[in-house]
């Protein structure tokens, strides 16, 4: 399989084994996928069908026993931990199940961590749109323990998003906020797509959030089960039913 | 990330305190002394200057053999008056002048007691004529002494008893005592003092008097006429006087006498450094393991950062600025306890009678950058490890809620206990090479000091693998007594057996070395009280009150003439030069006819006869010193008093554990005194007549004394051994204060992890006390659990102090040193750990009780 050099993150024939013998699982079972720049993609499955691997693959975070990733036109796969670091500096973002602020910074200054990281210049204008989007202008010198869950996994997003990633992953970006945050964070990753074009992989077992996506992707098993276009909240819904 | 870290040193303010506490004690205590010594120094510079100003040429008497501690000048013969004359007669002398500066005078209050701190002499010194250029006891009220009952008093001593002009002082020397009239008050250099030394000035005549130094003089002192350096002076005196005595410029005087204290307070202050850094080192271990717990606490955060593209670099750096902001605190904070140092140190010596002379500290710049360096470097270097494995945090550990337990982490500990073994062998190797295998301490004490780092290093490194059997059986009887709280208690404490292990570690350096004090004082003690038991058979032998300086030899000739006295046996001891071997030694001169009846010695070749029939030129040796250099019976010796005086002596006997009496050397009393000139005594043992009351005599010694020479003062064998314990027991009460204070640190140290821990286990307090554990129950298991962290240090730091102090005791035996361990001290260790557990976790099981369950048990 060649890979479009205009993907944003693409993988071609990923397995992920854990454990030896007969202990062994296949947590990716040849796994090969393009992620179009521009798109909201879900991954959904049941619990160990493999949608965490896969994702931790795609982001350098875990190695594949066989297989390769691309991100952005680099494979990714043969990376020591110095690239992969500035890989993730310069071309990830991530939204987290469970925020992951740093406490002792405000909204704002946890923002804008990872331009501090990478040494870079902090684009004031850009800045303030983000804030705008995700609404925490008002409240940007706040500290996380001052922020209700909405507002810190919004202000996390925001973070994801300072410093122009190719891709934005996102692990169950949902799983700890009522409905109503729920809401608001799944609009805002669907408006930085469609506002400010970036590419978001999202990892859910939730029908309802999965819809937000322009595309579905199923695990079954370690395998990609379906692959199609989201059309309506019923449909993800089905298809999970289905498994 | 600076940035960061800046942050996060900030937020937790109270965390980074606490932390900066376990450094804060040894900095405070490395700035306190450097504080203090510079401080003595330059006391002592001004006070010798200033009172040698207007000196050109100092004349001194030789001192040929200066001992240990310099008390060699004590005993060397003193200048001849007629020699003032000849320094005066030499070309470019103006002025020459004899000066009376003598210690053995003794300040009387009117019940006859002495006044004043015991310790520091009284000193008598005589006027100078007025029109001499230099005066350094310089009147600040009234006259000079003007007639022989009329004397001059410092203003220290004036103020501290209440002395003015016009006043009646009793004052007794060697011819015996008299009243004085204050004429006047002077100031010494400036009216810093000396070590809490009292001055009386008198006419030259009666100091010479009072002093039974008629004829003769301490020190000539002589000022340049126009033209002559006080360079050329010192060599024309020089060559007129022609050897036999110790000529110097007076600004090489003033450096030499300041240099001879500043020497002593030089060895105070190396020592104060040594206790300095055990606490900067138990210290270290308390950042060790409060950056491993807060790493471990934070793995999360770090995970996170990577995740967000933070170089492992950038984590390191990040860990290791919020130490090095932690090391910063714990400086500035110890720069300003090291003046609360200084204040304990000095009430410590005055609460032994001995004021240090500090001018006011300040803070010099060399004082700062030292404390700071050991502040931050102790603490950055302690973090470093922790700060490692922050970076070892996968950025994956962010995403996913189990934290460490990989493979990686076996390896690594298959690679520590290697270091581990590594470090425990290399201490367990140095030890001994310290303790026997060099002849001198200055070479030991490094040995030992290395030996005894690497030797906690790797305990603390392996402590995790005995933490668990240990705690257990630790743990067990409060099991049994508490019940359920008892059992969590002792789980707990082996839940994190790394983090455990160096808590403990922490404290047993201080049990450790609190116990060999403790094993070697005891050591000490029992030694000693062997030694006069052996040794000491007379009723009562006459001392110097300080237990040390020489008594006038005429105590015995007054003492002999009392009703019921029979015996009176005269000993000097006094520093000798000693060929073959060309050494130092304390060379005893003993009174062949009287001392078998005083005294009892151990022989080894020759018998008490030996002594009764000892020739003048006969010596007696101890055993080792014979070893030593190779002598034995029927050898010779070329002996060198302290004046330079020279005699050769025949070896005619052996002795061996004698030190009392024979320490090193011994000749015939007569020898010592006629050939080697030394007319002081140390000792004078004196035996009661058997039809005697030996109440009534003692009172008649007694009282004698204490009318003609208060200085000294009789004591029986049992006095006399409680003096020596007492001196012993200040020594150790000292160094027992000293070790209390890294002691301290690792209490802090238990708060710390105690504290750390509990943060960490919010959630499954709140679980315990949601199934209706009580606030009592959960302050209990957090008590018990610091009881057993206690009793895990205090038990492994017996057990190696005692070990330490076995071997050294050991490695001594040849000085005569004999093994005793009090039992009591077991137990006090044991008791003293318990306590330390149960004040550690009062706070922290104060927080721990109101953990809010609700939020707790919600608490992510």
């Amino acid at each position: 399989m060649t890979t479009d050099a205009r993907a944003a993150v693409s993988c071609s024939d990923l397995r992920r084994r854990y454990g030896e013998g007969d202990a062994a699982v296949d947590a990716l079972d040849g796994v090969s996928l393009e992620f179009p720049p521009g798109q909201l993609t879900s991954i959904v499955g049941p619990s160990g069908s493999g949608k965490s691997t896969l994702m931790h693959c795609l982001a350098g975070l875990d190695r594949p026993t066989a297989g390769k990733s691309w991100v952005d036109g680099t494979e990714i796969t043969e990376l020591d931990d110095s690239k992969l670091t500035s890989l993730r500096r310069d071309k990830l973002g991530f939204v987290f199940q469970f925020f992951n602020l740093v406490p002792v910074l405000d909204a704002e200054e946890n923002v804008t961590l990872p331009l501090r990281i990478a040494g870079a210049d902090i684009d004031e204008t850009w800045l303030q749109t983000l804030l705008d989007a995700v609404g925490i202008s008002d409240r940007r010198s706040h500290r996380p323990a001052e922020l209700s869950g909405g507002q810190q996994q919004r202000v996390a997003v925001a973070r994801a998003l300072i410093s122009r990633p190719a891709v934005v992953f996102a692990d169950e970006p949902t799983g700890n906020l009522d409905s109503a945050s729920s809401t608001q964070v799944l609009e805002l990753l669907r408006r930085s797509v469609d506002e400010f074009g970036r590419t978001v992989v999202m990892v859910t077992h939730d029908p309802r959030v999965a819809a937000y996506a322009d595309r579905v992707v199923l695990l079954v098993d370690g395998k990609v089960a379906t692959d199609t276009p989201v059309d309506s909240e019923r449909q993800v819904h089905e298809l999970m039913q289905g498994v | 990330m600076s940035a960061l870290a800046l942050r996060n040193f900030s937020a937790r303010k109270l965390r980074a305190l606490s932390s900066a506490l376990a450094v804060f004690f040894g900095v405070a205590m490395v700035a306190g002394t450097l504080m203090l010594t510079d401080s003595v120094n330059r006391s002592f510079d001004s006070i010798f200057t200033e009172v040698n100003e207007g000196i050109d040429v100092t004349v001194r008497p030789k001192v040929e053999v200066e001992g240990e501690f310099g008390e060699g000048a004590n005993f060397a013969r003193p200048l001849s008056e007629d020699l003032v004359e000849e320094v005066g007669a030499v070309e470019g002398v103006e002025t020459a002048v004899g000066v009376i500066s003598d210690e053995t005078i003794t300040i009387v209050d009117e019940d006859g007691e002495r006044i004043g701190p015991m310790g520091p002499p009284h000193i008598a010194i005589s006027a100078l004529p007025e029109d001499v250029p230099f005066q350094p006891f310089v009147l600040v009220e009234g006259e000079r002494a003007a007639t022989a009952d009329e004397a001059v008093i410092d203003s220290l001593t004036a103020e501290a008893e209440g002395y003015a002009v016009g006043d009646t002082i009793r004052v007794t020397g060697a011819a015996g005592e008299r009243d004085y009239t204050v004429a006047g008050i002077a100031e010494f250099g400036a009216g810093a003092g000396l070590g809490g030394v009292s001055l009386v000035e008198f006419t030259f005549e009666e100091a010479q008097r009072l002093t039974g130094m008629q004829g003769q003089v301490n020190e000539i002192d002589a000022a340049a006429a126009e033209g002559t350096s006080p360079e050329q002076l010192a060599a024309t005196v020089g060559e007129a006087l022609n050897g036999g005595v110790e000529v110097r410029t007076g600004t090489q005087t003033a450096s030499e006498d300041a240099g001879a204290l500043q020497e002593g307070f030089g060895f105070l202050g190396t020592a104060l450094l040594v206790f300095a850094g055990i606490a900067v080192f138990v210290g270290a271990f308390l950042i060790f393991n409060t950056f491993s717990i807060t790493v471990a606490q934070r793995a999360r955060e770090f995970a996170m950062l990577r995740m967000l593209g933070a170089s492992s670099r950038q984590v390191m750096t990040a860990v290791l600025v919020e130490a090095a902001l932690v090391g910063l605190l714990a400086s500035l904070l110890g720069i300003v306890g090291g003046f609360g140092f200084v204040e304990l140190i000095k009430g410590l010596f005055e609460s032994f009678g001995f004021a240090l002379p500090t001018s006011g500290l300040s803070l010099e710049p060399s004082t700062v950058v030292i404390a700071l360096a050991v502040g931050v470097l102790t603490t950055v270097v302690a973090a470093f490890n922790p700060a490692r494995r922050a970076t070892r945090v996968a950025p994956l550990e962010a995403l996913t809620e189990t934290t460490g337990g990989t493979e990686g982490e076996r390896s690594r500990s298959k690679r520590k206990t290697v270091i581990a073994t590594l470090l425990l062998v290399a201490g367990i190797v140095l030890l001994p090479l310290g303790l026997f295998a060099t002849a001198n301490v200055e070479s030991a004490l490094p040995l030992l000091g290395l030996g005894l780092v690497l030797l906690f290093i790797g305990l603390a490194m392996v402590g995790d693998r005995f933490v668990g059997p240990l705690a257990s059986w630790l743990g067990w009887p409060i099991e049994r007594l508490r019940g359920v709280t008892g059992r969590l208690a002792r789980e707990n404490a082996q839940r994190q057996p790394g983090r455990t292990a160096t808590t403990a570690a922490a404290l047993m350096i201080g049990v450790a070395l609190v116990v060999f004090v403790g094993v070697f004082a005891s050591s000490i003690r029992a030694s000693l009280s062997d030694t006069l038991d052996r040794q000491f058979v007379g009723d009562v032998a006459i001392v110097n009150t300080d237990g040390f300086s020489p008594i006038p030899s005429k105590i015995g000739e007054e003492v002999e003439a009392l009703d019921g006295v029979e015996v009176v046996s005269s000993l000097s001891l006094v520093p000798a030069r000693v060929s073959p071997g060309n050494s130092d030694v304390f060379l005893a001169g003993i009174d062949p006819e009287t001392l078998g009846e005083v005294a009892s010695l151990d022989w080894v070749e020759g018998s008490d006869e030996t002594v009764a029939g000892l020739a003048a030129d006969e010596a007696i040796v101890d055993e080792n010193f014979g070893e030593k250099q190779g002598v034995g019976v029927g050898d010779e010796l070329a002996v060198t008093g302290p004046s330079g005086d020279e005699v050769t002596a025949t070896i005619a006997g052996i002795t061996t554990r004698s030190r009392f009496i024979v320490d090193e050397v011994a000749l015939g009393l007569d020898t010592v005194r006629e050939q080697l000139g030394v007319t002081d005594n140390s000792t004078t043992f004196v035996n009661f007549a058997e039809e005697a009351d030996p109440e009534a005599t003692r009172e008649q010694v007694d009282t004698l004394l204490s009318e003609r020479f208060p200085s000294a003062e009789a004591r029986s064998q049992e006095e006399f051994k409680a003096d020596r314990e007492a001196e012993i027991d200040q020594l150790i009460a000292l160094i027992y204060v000293l070790l209390g204070l890294s002691v301290l640190v690792s209490i802090f140290g238990v708060v710390n992890t105690l504290s750390l821990t509990i943060f960490e286990r919010t959630r499954e307090i709140g679980m315990l006390r949601a199934i209706g554990t009580s606030r009592r129950q959960v302050r209990r298991m957090i008590r018990y659990e610091s009881i057993v962290t206690a009793l895990l240090g205090a038990v492994v730091g017996a057990v190696i102090g005692l070990a330490l102090g076995i071997a050294a005791v050991t490695a001594l035996a040849d000085e005569g040193l004999e093994l005793s361990i009090s039992a009591s001290l077991p137990i006090t260790v044991l008791i003293a750990a318990i306590v330390i557990g149960v004040v550690a976790a009062i706070g922290p099981a104060r927080r721990a009780s109101r953990v809010n369950v609700i939020e707790a048990v919600q608490y992510e």
